[in-house]
């Protein structure tokens, strides 16, 4: 026995060596907290979203960080399952010491993390779709850059309109926003004159969904609305094209990723619609996650996390403090209101220094804010898939 | 109302025929060490990715690419268990169940630490469905069925007619009597490990070419691949493919009725029912 | 550093309660059933949903959780009475599944994949962050201790020698006059129990419970914490929970060492090397850390 616990001990102080041997940044870093998808069903979305967050704090740090301080970034990873991500919030919170946690993806990690956050008065910028996010008790201490259900989905179907898609099905994946955001589309489309046919949910995690097209199609629809991720949406627009479709197909930018149209020969992909809310497309956050992705058509969320860093430096630099509290108050004073407009966080953080107001416009759009942490109205950009890329169609 | 319930018919023998490839694979090396190994989900996404890396990378034809998928999964395969599962193999099969649990783990991300999750694809063509009336076939799925059925037959050729095989029949009935008789299960182990496994592997690649490819092809269907094996009946070789069939259509006709993202759900219940009435599956578990 | 321990002490716990349910059914009585995330969520939605609209104090909440998972357990057991080994195992897991979806689809009750968010436990929001996780780190292990203690002692009564004999050999054990489907229903009960329990304190803990929470991530690590501590023997079964924890957690602070790679390599290899590591343990302690024989020799000694 004595023996066992000797050897149980020896095993105990082997698993303890991690904690201990943690690397230290700069004493005087600002410590800010990134949880992706980097593993599990978000895994189309986590890497990218990190290598922005870490190529953009890279560049603060070098030219000369947030108030004379670099930012220190921890990454963990959420396995997209709500309670690794609790575990790694209360990593970020109770040892990191973060000022803000950025890139959460999944609602369901957004909404299980939520209450750490506002009860130790941390910020939380999240990308997270379902509407009910901004609905909780959260104290301000939310920022989502995705637009919400009501928004997206209207403006959806105003594209829609205008192709002059007279009947749509919409099938969409198991999601906290599948149901708004169908009645939200059929509610724009009827007052145009056009018919949201029917729609389908199904789950995400099946391989085949040979039945739901096979239903969706003997509606004989003109346009398919697919609210999908990237995994399902690359079978959906492969089975579509085995089943013969030859109308329109709509979706989000998020799902016809760079690398979903990669995946497929070009003939299954030409055509797809897509939409995102738009930044200027000559915005230099924009090209800036570009030239960090190295692809010319970075995902939404990228973008967003972008602005997430972008928005914690600049709100911490306006403060002159850097705590959860002091991005709180400040985070709206410079991302909205009458300040110069800037779109390199880098020239921000100079024009703060400078003691001159700033207006951040991002790399996903121009980054303003309901009091409630929702994206107040912002234009869209509507591109086409031709020859397995993406091509921009207007921005409006 | 007929054309839909063939239509529901003829898509779960499709979704079927992607699904009896890995689990002939499954129930292979199940037949031979009497274990389930569920590291079949890693080594069938291993396939897939040795598949893309000869077709897409290297320019080589689907044939060839078939031929890297079996070589890498079969070779990766018996390797990972002479390593990680062969140990644990005498503590029961329990033991080496949950190992090659945990050796899934590992071998999921390696192949994610080397590739990344974003979605490759085959540089091979995709076909529109043949229509007969109201009713689509795919010409990819139909290629799937080929390629299973054919496997089918060649395993069974290969425990019938060659010594190897025959050895891992004599071990599958028996493994004491097969070894008192002079039969090397060292032999007949890595024989099945790379048979079995190699077979997961190209299993793995048309799962990709039917779905997408990333580090979880493959644990996507481990679930659909481990009750095509117990229905059919573990071990055995034809009750992988009817199997396969069985949950394919079952999930399929159920639609008809409720709701599909209750697909799964319902798929389990036939499970139940068949296995109410057939506690050791379709086929019982004789390799064949 | 301390607040993170205290509240990786309580998903310890949760998991240790887990793997004690599950002990029951699968160390003693040998019956694989792997459907535990399925109970895990019952109990977490029943006590969430019992806590939102009946206003249920969490003790009460927590009881009728464990009443509802143990009579599902009860259930799942009288229609899988036939089965054993791997074909329970398959059937189990689908359980599992079938509640995930339920879960997802049926909005009206569970509210989707939206899940049940603001669920009240006592003191949230009256409590310090730390202090509401020290309290409910002290609920989950006593909790835990009582559990334990109560199962430990059904093991060595007779109850738990029957269970064991019909592991070893059902026909013997029928022969011997026993009444082996009374005795695996009231286990599969019994363990489904315990871990709706668990799922009451996880949701009361978390306050947030959605479909994703118990996928089959949780399935995989208690089975694995399960086996690393030691099949069949109960403090097994809660130090495995707290070495799995500690594997699962003690590797995030990995990445640190390892310059150079992308997060997503650092992921991959944090989750490989838990992977690896518990490869190991079984290789090393093929019967867990603390073996069941162990224990029985203890007894006797």
């Amino acid at each position: 026995m004595r023996v066992t616990v000797s050897r149980r001990s020896a095993l105990a102080g082997s698993l303890a060596l991690p904690f201990l041997a943690r690397t230290g940044f700069a004493a005087n870093a600002i410590p800010l907290g990134a949880i992706n998808p980097l593993t599990g069903a978000g895994g189309a979305y986590g890497p990218s979203m990190a290598k922005v967050a870490e190529a953009l704090v890279a560049r603060i740090n070098r030219t000369g960080g947030v108030l004379g301080r670099p930012i220190a970034l921890d990454v963990e990873d959420d396995q997209t399952n709500p309670t690794v991500g609790v575990e790694a919030a209360h990593k970020l919170i109770d040892v990191g010491k973060v000022v803000a946690i950025v890139g959460t993806w999944a609602s369901a990690v957004t909404t299980a993390v939520a209450p750490l956050c506002w009860q130790s008065r941390t910020m939380l910028f999240t990308v997270s779709g379902a509407d009910s996010i901004t609905r909780l008790p959260h104290h301000g201490y939310i920022i989502r850059t995705q637009p919400n259900t009501h928004l997206q989905s209207g403006r959806a179907a105003g594209f829609l309109l205008q192709h002059e898609s007279k009947r749509v099905f919409g099938l969409s994946a198991q999601t906290p926003f599948a149901v708004d955001s169908w009645s939200r589309l059929k509610e724009v489309l009827a007052k145009g004159g056009a018919t949201g046919i029917g729609d389908i949910i199904y789950d995400p995690k099946q391989t085949s969904f040979r039945s739901e097209i096979d239903k969706a199609l003997a509606a004989k629809p003109d346009t398919l609305f697919l609210n999908s991720y990237a995994p399902d949406l690359e079978i959906l627009l492969r089975e579509t094209y085995q089943a013969g479709f030859n109308g329109k197909r709509f979706t989000f930018a998020y799902a016809a990723t760079d690398a979903v149209l990669k995946a497929l020969p070009a003939g299954v992909t030409n055509g797809l619609w897509s939409f995102a809310p738009s930044p200027d497309v000559t915005s230099p956050a924009y090209k800036a996650v570009q030239a960090i992705l190295g692809i010319s058509d970075p995902d939404p969320y990228s973008c967003q996390i972008y602005d997430h860093v972008a928005l914690v430096a600049l709100a911490i630099a306006k403060a002159g403090v850097a705590s959860g509290v002091a991005i709180h108050d400040n985070v709206r004073k410079i991302s909205q209101g009458p300040g110069q407009k800037v779109s390199d966080p880098v020239a921000g953080l100079k024009l703060l220094a400078a003691g001159k107001e700033i207006n951040y416009d991002g790399a996903s759009g121009p980054c303003h804010f309901t009091p409630i942490g929702d994206i107040l109205n912002c234009k869209f950009l509507f591109q086409v898939v031709e020859n397995q890329h993406n091509k921009t169609l207007f921005i409006s | 109302m007929i054309a839909a319930f063939l239509q529901a018919v003829v898509n779960g023998a499709l979704a079927g025929s992607v699904l009896a490839l890995p689990a002939l694979g499954f129930n292979t090396v199940y037949a031979v060490l009497r274990f389930p190994n569920f590291a079949v989900a890693g080594l069938a996404t291993i396939g897939a990715y040795a598949g893309w890396v000869a077709n897409a990378l290297w320019g080589w034809p689907a044939p060839a690419a078939i031929l890297a998928a079996f070589v890498a999964g079969g070779a990766a395969g018996a390797l990972c268990d002479a390593a990680a599962l062969k140990p644990l193999r005498p503590l029961g099969a329990l033991a080496a169940a949950i190992g090659s649990v945990a050796l899934n783990i590992v071998l999921e991300n390696a192949v994610r630490f080397a590739f990344g999750n974003n979605p490759r694809g085959y540089d091979l063509p995709v076909f529109r469905d043949w229509r007969f009336g109201a009713i689509g076939i795919g010409p990819q799925e139909v290629e799937d069925a080929a390629i299973a059925l054919l496997a089918m037959a060649a395993v069974f050729l290969l425990l019938r007619t060659t010594r190897i095989g025959k050895a891992m029949r004599a071990v599958s009935d028996n493994a004491t009597l097969a070894e008192s008789k002079g039969i090397d299960p060292v032999r007949v182990a890595w024989a099945a490990n790379i048979l079995g496994l190699g077979l997961c592997g190209i299993g793995g690649m048309l799962v990709a070419l039917d779905t997408s490819l990333d580090p979880l092809t493959g644990f996507r269907v481990l679930l659909s691949i481990f009750a095509a094996a117990v229905v059919g009946g573990l071990g055995s070789i034809p009750g992988a493919v009817a199997g396969a069939f069985v949950v394919g259509i079952g999930e399929e006709l159920s639609t008809l009725v409720v709701a599909p993202t209750y697909r799964t759900a319902m798929g389990f219940l036939a499970i139940l029912i068949v296995l109410s009435f057939r506690p050791r599956g379709l086929l019982g578990e004789r390799a064949y | 550093m301390l607040d993170y321990l205290v509240s990786l002490s309580v998903f310890a716990g949760l998991y240790a309660l887990l793997a004690l349910g599950l002990n029951l059914v699968w160390g003693l009585g040998g019956m694989v059933n792997l459907g535990l995330a399925g109970f895990y969520s019952i109990g977490a939605y029943v006590s969430a949903l019992a806590a939102l609209h009946l206003h249920l104090a969490l003790p009460l909440a927590a009881l009728l959780a464990a009443l509802l998972a143990g009579a599902a357990g009860a259930a799942l057991a009288v229609v899988t009475s036939r089965l054993k080994g791997d074909y329970l195992a398959i059937v189990t897991l689908g359980f599992a599944e079938v509640i995930q979806l339920i879960a997802a689809n049926e909005i009206w009750l569970t509210n989707g994949t939206d899940g049940l968010s603001a669920i009240p436990a006592p003191g949230r929001g009256k409590l310090s962050p730390f202090h509401f996780d020290l309290a409910a780190a002290a609920t989950v292990w006593i909790v835990l201790a009582l559990i334990a203690l109560g199962l430990v002692r059904l093991s060595r009564a007779s109850y738990g020698r029957v269970l064991r004999a019909i592991r070893e050999d059902e026909t013997v054990a029928r022969v011997a006059g026993k009444r082996v489907l009374a005795f695996k229903i009231g286990a599969f009960a019994v363990g489904a129990a315990v871990m709706g329990l668990a799922g009451s304190l996880y949701a009361a803990y978390d306050g947030y419970v959605a479909p994703d929470s118990f996928d089959v991530l949780v399935t995989v690590l208690v089975v694995l914490a399960l086996t690393a501590g030691g099949v069949g023997n109960m403090a097994g079964a809660v130090l495995g929970s707290a070495l799995v924890v500690a594997l699962t957690e003690g590797t995030r602070f990995l990445g640190g060492l390892l310059p150079g790679l992308s997060a997503l390599q650092v992921a991959s290899l944090r989750q490989g090397a838990i992977g690896f590591f518990l490869l190991l343990l079984l290789r090393l302690r093929p019967q867990g850390i603390l073996p069941e024989r162990m224990r029985v020799h203890r007894l006797d000694g």
